[in-house]
């Protein structure tokens, strides 16, 4: 007895209630308070004396303090207290939606961000993919209208080609008719002494008028471009112009309809001025022949 | 919240409700002590203004940790107290609040030169000087130190030129007065 009263009045129980105790000092306090019923009584005593020195030096705060305060420890707690309540709810829905809004909120907006940025990834990759496409697309589209342009050209060709042959193939098919027709007259004009080699055919409609020149059968020297060929119908010892024609390397016609005449002894051509004249240069003719009958 | 009607609860359903988190027990922990806790906070920190601010912070504090609080060591206030106290110890003690209250710093001496001789009185502790005063003075001194001032028995003992002992002494004798005071 007499020891725990000297450790009463050692004054530690005093330092005790007053914090000024280390961990250690503080475990030996509360042992010997738990062994002895008396320490444990005299410090409850000096604690209700600082307790209620304290309360009698008590100094009112600032109104409104509290509810700063429960405001700070509300906030804090309706937080913590949120789990809870979402366990309990009866309508799960609202509280769910308060208590995880944020977390909730974030990891979407996170995701939604990578996803946004994985399409827009696509989308250049995409882009690119289309502009090469596109180009690949544009020269076979310039290739293919050379091609196409190329394929008219021939197409054109052809086409002038069949004409040709057409035509030609009509002429042939005339002539032959020609030969057949007693109607038609075929004449050939021999080479005169201004140029022995040259010859021509000139076929002659006499009841139709018609009159032809066969430029198959035409072998006269080429005229140049202040030049050309006039054909002259000898009608009654005078001659009568049948138009003009030139002679060049590439007719298309095999054979080429001159004026009309319904009578004629000769028929002969002469190199005149381009456009012809109205009488024949004679010393110009180049070709003659007679009408047999 | 709770300022139009007072709460005050027993001590144990306080624990209780205040383990459990409920908001009631820090509204009649803050009805029944705020005033009690802003007295030993003003003791320390003068400036009304930080001193709110600490109690703010105590009653943070002690709604934080009251799962730490064990009654079988203690009465409730006793932690509390000694919460604030602490708190307020620290303040003193930072760079920041020195450097803030040089001048204060100046007159605190003053003051506490003052209460050694008797003269100054906290006006808003006007009931208690009798008592305190009745005290002898060398009790005074080592009870304002450690209670009032925040210094610890080691550091009051070197401030005062006594040996520890006495000064363990001195604070239990103060003690004793205030409880025939109050018990």
């Amino acid at each position: 007895m007499e020891e725990v009263k000297a450790y009463i009045e050692s004054g530690i129980l005093e330092l005790y209630v007053l914090g000024q105790l280390n961990a250690q000092e503080q475990k030996e306090v509360e042992a010997m308070a738990s062994k002895h019923p008396e320490v444990k009584q005299e410090i409850e005593a000096i604690e209700i004396a600082m307790e209620q020195y304290a309360l009698q030096n008590a100094i009112k705060p600032s109104e409104g303090l509290g509810d700063k305060i429960f405001e700070k420890i509300g906030l804090s707690d309706n937080l913590e207290k949120a789990e809870p309540i979402v366990a309990k709810a009866v309508n799960e829905v609202k509280p769910t939606k308060e208590a995880v809004i944020i977390p909730l909120n974030t990891a979407p907006y996170e995701s939604k961000i990578k996803t946004l940025r994985i399409a827009l990834v696509a989308c250049i990759a995409l882009l690119v993919v289309s502009v090469i496409a596109l180009y690949n697309a544009h020269n076979q589209l310039g290739s293919a209208k050379d091609q196409i342009a190329e394929l008219n050209l021939n197409n054109e060709k052809f086409t002038s080609t069949v004409n040709f042959m057409k035509q030609s193939n009509a002429d042939l098919q005339k002539i032959i008719d020609m030969a057949n027709d007693p109607d038609w007259k075929t004449v050939k004009l021999a080479g005169t002494a201004m140029d022995p080699k040259a010859k021509m055919t000139v076929y002659w409609h006499a009841k139709g008028k018609h009159v032809m020149v066969d430029n198959s059968k035409m072998d006269l020297p080429v005229n140049d471009q202040q030049h050309q060929y006039q054909l002259w119908a000898i009608v009654n010892g005078k001659p009568v112009d049948l138009g003009v024609f030139d002679v060049k390397a590439d007719s298309t016609h095999i054979l080429v309809n001159m004026k009309e005449t319904g009578s004629a002894a000769a028929f002969a051509v002469t190199l005149e001025k381009r456009g012809g004249s109205v009488n024949p240069t004679m010393n110009q003719m180049v070709v003659i022949g007679n009408v047999s009958i | 919240m709770a300022t139009t009607k007072k709460i005050s609860l027993s001590e144990e359903e306080l624990v209780s409700k205040l383990k459990n988190r409920d908001t009631i027990a820090i509204q009649a922990l803050y009805d029944m002590y705020s005033g009690a806790l802003l007295g030993v906070i003003s003791r320390i920190i003068e400036q009304t203004e930080v001193a709110e601010d600490l109690l703010q912070e105590t009653f943070i504090k002690i709604w934080n940790s009251a799962d730490s609080y064990d009654s079988t060591k203690g009465r409730l206030f006793t932690w509390m107290m000694n919460i604030a106290r602490n708190l307020s110890i620290d303040k003193v003690r930072s760079k920041d609040f020195k450097n803030s209250s040089k001048n204060q710093d100046i007159e605190n001496n003053v003051d506490f030169i003052d209460a050694q001789k008797e003269v100054t009185f906290n006006a808003d502790i006007l009931g208690i000087k009798d008592m305190v005063t009745a005290l002898k003075p060398e009790f005074n001194d080592v009870l304002n130190m450690v209670y009032f001032k925040g210094y610890t028995h080691v550091e009051t003992a070197e401030e005062l030129n006594l040996p520890l002992g006495t000064v363990k002494t001195r604070i239990r004798m103060a003690i004793m007065e205030l409880r025939k005071h109050f018990n």
